[in-house]
């Protein structure tokens, strides 16, 4: 495993949540903390990560598996925000989004590889 | 809004950058197909939420929560843009520019929805 691509993922990781935080206080827009919340910091590095080892083509392959990621993580925010709208409990919204985070997903990612099987024969 | 403090941006930085790693190794121990899924994890909401609860309690933990989500909803919304928009101009510019652009994007969005939104 590689020891900077750990590090830069640490340091994008924290930084997103310290900067979140630090925004959602300092400025006057409430809802600009929960964007910075939502930094795409996991996708930034992996294509950085990629783009340097393997050139611009497998980045943006990267970049296109990661759109299905960010439909999974809506729904999981989404989730945790009816939730805590509707139950008011906050552990059980947690629990309860990343239960649908998870069976999103599983979801989307058997959707695209039906979608990849299908598209194989045609290429043949 | 609560006071900033070092401690808590510590424990925050650390917390953070901990969740996408840890989700990045468990990944990484699945294979493919599992490992996509939790290359996706939402490591740094999950990680703001998480830290929300060192600062306030009860109700106001309810309500700060809900802001934080409705600032995430809208985040994720500006990430799928920005991921499909990663994957054009990677394709066309390198992905170095690509990536810089995409992420300024990103963040330009971000800002103006945000100021916006606070005259509505």
């Amino acid at each position: 495993m590689d020891g900077r691509d750990l590090l830069f993922r640490f340091l994008f990781g924290g930084s997103a949540v310290v900067l979140s935080d630090v925004t959602a206080k300092l400025l006057p827009w409430k809802v600009i903390g929960g964007i910075f919340a939502a930094f795409p910091a996991v996708m930034v590095v992996a294509v950085m990560m990629v783009g340097m080892k393997k050139g611009s083509k497998e980045a943006a392959k990267t970049a296109q598996g990661s759109v299905y990621g960010m439909i999974g993580c809506l729904i999981c925010v989404l989730t945790v925000l009816f939730s805590l709208q509707f139950t008011q409990n906050w552990w059980g919204s947690f629990i309860f989004g990343l239960v649908t985070w998870f069976a999103s997903s599983l979801f989307l990612v058997h959707i695209r590889e039906h979608k990849k099987e299908k598209r194989v024969p045609s290429v043949k | 809004m609560g006071a900033l403090s070092i401690s808590g941006i510590v424990i925050r930085f650390l917390l953070g950058g901990g969740a996408v790693v840890a989700s990045t190794i468990i990944s990484r121990k699945l294979g493919s197909k599992m490992g996509g899924i939790f290359a996706a994890f939402p490591a740094v909401f999950l990680a703001a939420l998480l830290t929300l609860r060192l600062d306030v309690k009860g109700s106001e933990l309810v309500e700060k929560s809900i802001v934080l989500s409705q600032g995430a909803v809208v985040g994720m919304l500006i990430n799928i843009l920005c991921a499909i928009a990663v994957v054009y101009f990677c394709t066309k510019q390198g992905w170095k520019r690509g990536l810089t652009q995409s992420v300024a994007g990103w963040f330009l969005v971000s800002i103006i929805y945000a100021v916006i939104s606070g005259y509505f």
